[in-house]
């Protein structure tokens, strides 16, 4: 029975194509609007938890198992005899999706220059690896990235503003070291960057790896961290899992940690935009549902005469229901269409080249990522499902209360025009 | 789709109506459109209800065929009580035993002239090759072939009811109720259409029961009920052949 009924749906959309074709194209804006309204929210998320892991921390890092919260110096990987650092990266960089690692050391005294000094938080970091974990270190503004063995300094827009010097200025740093001495030196400012992060360009400053350790009086074998770079974030509980267990003979002690872990205000920040993607889908089609069923109401009743013919030769309810079920289900198919015409090029689009809002705002951070001002999309799969559903759920459901009523209607009085 | 069978007792009459009452009821008053009608009508009969506007004629061809549901009384078709059987039920007897004939012809717009007339068959659940077949060779008879896919909106009034009548003995039911079937019509359409009917009647032995107030088709009846404030106040039997 399906094969006529959806011939005489589809001829009776056609019967008026005006209101039809606005029908559809509500529906078919609600389809393309959770569709793309979520793709731009997981744009954001991807952005914030891309930033936020990509710019400086990496998305997995690998601690002595003491070291958080409290970040005590004292606590390098190994404990105090140190460790074998590019063993200990090797090791971390094997893992498949891994890209690569890096190890680091944290400190913290006061930076100076002339009358200026600022706290800062120091990285001590290995200029030849480091890059391909942080994009911090492609954030450069003047100057060059700190040469390994030297005694050079690589610090945010904001400190350089503050401290009133630039790439090529000489200032003294001051920190206190690891056998409770006060270590202190003349750098040179090999160079400036500007990350967007208010606090980083405030107060971080980057330090060869061996410059800081000598500065804090550690060995070369002693690092609280190794930081690894993994393509796609979402990978890096399942790396936290697959390292703790190979960490575990080779590197005793050691504490892998997926970003999830060390940033869990991200995953919050995700969850809530996920619930947020339930909250649009049902508000856009419970808003469709009314005028859908406006409009099937409209037509259903323009066509009392029919619906009553039909039962009077012979069509029982039930099958009147189910033709008009049909109707709105061929009206969904149409909407699909269009919606699918309206949200695709837009999605593929905005995913292949974010358009540039900075005319209308500027970088801002989120639960401690970046966001830039573009509109990035990130494909939504299974909304693209759900919506779907959703928007034939909504034809449907629009279409059983006029359904219900033609299939009630009382033949003789009907077609008698009473 | 499965249909219950129709229960027939071959030696029941088409009709019998036993103590028929219609009462309409709106805004406080209260309208009697059929009131105490006995009527019993053979097999193969063609009959026309004829009396003036108001007077019962489509209200008791309504009930007759199922569409309306009487006040009082009960109504018997091919030997089967219809007075009580649900909507849905009673929509599946008028599918396998009932075609209506209506006077505004009635045709689904968004239908061809051929799945117009197939519709029946269809909720029937006869396989498309068979419907095609029987319209077609229907068609043919009626005078209607080379219309077959034009919609309502592109014959004219004979041919739509034409189509219309082809819909409504293409099932080949025991009954066919029509009302007012040449009220819109040109007298020469009008009268081939007449024939049609009563061709249908004595080649098939379907029973026709007319509501008209057309003359010709008065004088080609062959049992005469006229009927005055929804009683029967003359029920002539004719010999005369339709």
């Amino acid at each position: 029975m399906s094969g006529p009924w959806w011939r005489i749906g589809w001829r009776n959309l056609g019967r008026n194509p005006r209101r039809s074709l606005f029908t559809a194209g509500g529906l078919a804006v609600g389809y393309a609007a959770v569709v793309v309204m979520t793709g731009l929210g997981r744009g954001m998320v991807a952005e914030m938890i891309g930033n936020g892991t990509g710019i400086l921390s990496g998305q997995l890092q690998v601690h002595a198992e003491g070291y958080l919260p409290e970040r005590s110096v004292h606590e390098t990987i190994g404990g105090r005899e140190g460790i074998d650092v590019d063993a200990l990266v090797g090791a971390v960089a094997a893992d498949p999706t891994v890209s690569a690692a890096a190890p680091r050391l944290y400190g913290g005294g006061l930076v100076s220059a002339g009358d200026h000094t600022l706290a800062a938080g120091f990285v001590g970091i290995d200029p030849a690896r480091e890059p391909a974990v942080s994009a911090i270190m492609a954030a450069g503004e003047t100057g060059r990235l700190p040469g390994a063995g030297e005694n050079e300094l690589w610090i945010g827009r904001e400190m350089a503003r503050q401290l009133d010097v630039d790439a090529g200025d000489i200032v003294v740093v001051v920190a206190p070291a690891a056998d409770g001495s006060l270590g202190n030196d003349l750098f040179t400012v090999a160079g400036v960057f500007r990350s967007g992060l208010g606090d980083v360009d405030a107060s971080v400053a980057f330090i060869p790896l061996d410059a800081l350790q000598q500065l804090m009086a550690l060995p070369p074998g002693r690092v609280h961290e190794v930081a690894a770079r993994i393509a796609d974030p979402w990978d890096a509980a399942a790396a936290e899992e697959r390292l703790l267990g190979e960490l575990a003979t080779d590197f005793p002690g050691t504490a892998p940690r997926a970003w999830n872990r060390f940033q869990p205000e991200m995953v919050e920040y995700a969850a809530l935009f996920e619930s947020m993607e339930w909250v649009i889908i049902v508000v856009v089609f419970i808003m469709a549902v009314f005028g859908v069923a406006n409009t099937m109401l409209m037509a259903t009743f323009e066509r009392r005469r029919e619906f009553a013919l039909l039962l009077a030769i012979g069509t029982t309810p039930g099958v009147i229901l189910r033709s008009v079920i049909w109707e709105a289900f061929v009206l969904g198919v149409v909407s699909l269409t269009l919606g699918a015409i309206l949200t695709f090029p837009v999605l593929v689009w905005w995913h292949n080249a974010p358009p540039d809002m900075s005319w209308l705002y500027g970088d801002f951070t989120m639960a401690g990522g970046l966001i830039r001002p573009v509109l990035r999309v990130e494909y939504p799969p299974e909304m693209m499902v759900l919506g779907a559903v959703a928007l034939f759920a909504t034809a449907l459901l629009a279409a059983v209360l006029p359904a219900y009523r033609a299939g009630r209607l009382p033949p003789a009085d009907t077609l008698a025009g009473r | 789709m499965t249909h219950e069978p129709t229960a027939v007792t071959t030696a029941a009459p088409a009709v019998r109506t036993k103590g028929l009452w219609k009462i309409f009821e709106h805004d406080g008053i209260v309208v009697e459109a059929v009131r105490d009608v006995d009527l019993t009508i053979e097999r193969g009969d063609f009959v026309v209800l004829a009396g003036p506007s108001g007077s019962g004629k489509t209200t008791l061809l309504n009930m007759i065929g199922g569409l309306s549901r009487p006040s009082r009384g009960r109504i018997e078709v091919d030997g089967r009580d219809i007075t009580d059987l649900t909507e849905s039920r009673l929509a599946r007897w008028r599918l396998d035993r009932v075609g209506f004939v209506f006077q505004a012809y009635n045709l689904l717009p968004v239908l061809t002239a051929l799945e117009n007339a197939e519709f029946t068959m269809l909720l029937r659940g006869i396989p498309p090759e068979e419907r095609r077949s029987r319209v077609e060779e229907l068609f043919a008879e009626i005078g209607m072939e080379g219309l077959e896919g034009r919609r309502p909106g592109k014959l004219s009034g004979g041919q739509q009811q034409r189509v219309a009548i082809a819909r409504a003995v293409v099932g080949e039911p025991a009954l066919v109720l029509a009302d007012e079937p040449t009220a819109n019509l040109d007298s020469k359409t009008s009268d081939g259409l007449i024939d049609l009917m009563s061709r249908f009647n004595r080649e098939l032995g379907t029973t026709f029961i007319f509501a008209t107030h057309d003359t010709e088709l008065m004088r080609r009846a062959r049992r005469f009920i006229r009927l005055v404030d929804g009683r029967v106040v003359e029920d002539e039997r004719r010999d005369a052949p339709a």
